[in-house]
């Protein structure tokens, strides 16, 4: 299973360089910057893994990696415009990765912050919140570049508000997987798995460095 | 105070801590009470979410009180009066001719309103850890204020945006206004998660200790178990 995801993750990084160098070959540039952009991001977890010995889960990663795939895929076959509710899964898929990557954040916090106790059912509630507070925050930046730069990123009220109503229900669905996960291992083995531990002693000896320079 | 030197000042001094404590104490049950009645002629208009948001409001003020056992444990006025506030400008009869012919009538509403969120994300913040085993420290606090204040104001907006479609309304209006009640909420939580932070600062201890539930985040002899 995990080797099937790993692989299907090249697949679609694959696909992604194909698409910028595609863009890039036939002059059709209007894709190439996300492309490359989301290229970049989808390193981000093997950098962390060299660097600081930080693991994400395999599936996080497949969810990283399909999130951004999804994305350009959709703007270069003229998805977004043709599939209805396309843009509604994307953003449905990007406020499901905020959720999980706010989940590891604030179970780090639990763990490592000395006068902060955060019980498993607070988390789910606080993970909802998270989500929810992000897309807003999301949908604010829309507004605003819309009204400063003249882009056309919001359409309707409508898509805003569905864009808004499924961050929730990603919000809901990622601490309700979230539950599930802590249900098997403890919150601390979940941690080491990924190799939180290290990464924050990694994280220390950096800033102590950079400190003492 | 012409009179000075007359009788012990010492004594004069606990009146006077008593009648403010006391006059603090029916300030805070009358803004209460503003809030029950709010409470109440929402729900008899059956305005869910405003239903929704009094019966929480009122939770978190009869919780310590009830908790305690004593009535002068109540909220203070000021955090009661500003849970209010919003729903009165809700209710007040003029709001939707005000809506109509003040272009600064929905911001302040939506202002108001993340005002009395953020003050119920604090709440729930100081309350949590009183009655449960959860445990924050200032910065988290304030933050969770601020997430609380945008999330809920969220929740509320697709709350209403299915109440619209569903019951065939117009309450959100365009995108550009709902957008606008945005950008009021971030600025009305961002704000109050600073003032609560200052707030908590500035009170003097006497007070916070008086009022029982204040001083819960400076608690230092709490160690994670």
């Amino acid at each position: 299973m995990e080797e099937r995801l790993k692989l299907l993750s090249r697949a679609m990084q694959a696909a992604m360089l194909a698409i910028a160098l595609a863009g890039f070959l036939t002059d059709n540039l209007t894709w190439v910057p996300a492309a490359v952009v989301s290229l970049i991001i989808t390193e981000i977890p093997s950098i962390l893994r060299r660097d600081l010995k930080l693991v994400l889960p395999v599936e996080l990663n497949f969810w990283i990696v399909l999130a951004l795939f999804l994305h350009v895929f959709g703007g270069v076959s003229g998805f977004y415009d043709n599939v209805p509710g396309w843009d509604h899964v994307t953003h449905a898929l990007s406020a499901s990765l905020i959720a999980a990557l706010g989940f590891i954040v604030v179970l780090s916090i639990d763990k490592y912050v000395k006068s902060i106790f955060l019980p498993r059912r607070f988390l789910g509630v606080f993970i909802a919140i998270f989500t929810m507070a992000t897309g807003v925050l999301w949908e604010l930046m829309e507004f605003s570049m819309d009204m400063w730069t003249g882009s056309h990123m919001q359409y309707t009220l409508d898509d805003t508000m569905l864009d808004m109503l499924f961050d929730g229900v990603a919000g809901i669905a990622v601490a309700a997987v979230g539950a599930h996960y802590l249900s098997h291992t403890t919150r601390d083995e979940f941690l080491e798995k990924m190799g939180v531990d290290k990464a924050k002693d990694n994280i220390v000896r950096i800033v102590d460095k950079r400190r003492s320079k | 105070m012409d009179s000075a030197g007359h009788g012990p000042t010492r004594r004069k001094g606990i009146r006077n801590l008593l009648t403010s404590r006391l006059l603090e104490a029916e300030l805070s049950w009358i803004s209460s009470l503003i809030l029950f009645f709010s409470t109440v002629y929402t729900a008899l208009n059956i305005d869910i979410l405003w239903v929704a948001f009094g019966v929480t409001a009122l939770t978190l003020y009869v919780l310590p009180v009830v908790a305690n056992r004593d009535p002068f444990k109540a909220l203070p006025w000021e955090m009661t009066l500003l849970l209010a506030a919003p729903m009165l400008l809700h209710i007040s009869a003029g709001s939707e001719r005000l809506n109509e012919n003040l272009t600064w009538w929905r911001d302040l509403t939506s202002l108001a309103f993340a005002f009395s969120l953020a003050t119920i994300g604090f709440l729930l913040t100081v309350e949590l850890q009183i009655f449960t085993a959860i445990r924050m420290n200032r910065p988290f606090a304030i933050f969770f204020v601020v997430m609380f204040t945008l999330a809920v104001a969220g929740f509320w907006g697709v709350g209403e945006f299915i109440g619209d479609k569903v019951w065939n309304t117009d309450y959100l209006g365009s995108n550009y206004d709902v957008m606008m009640d945005f950008v009021w909420t971030l600025v009305g939580g961002v704000v109050m998660g600073i003032v609560y932070y200052l707030y908590l600062k500035a009170t003097p201890k006497g007070r916070r200790e008086r009022l029982e539930f204040m001083h819960m985040w400076e608690a230092t002899n709490w160690r994670k178990g």
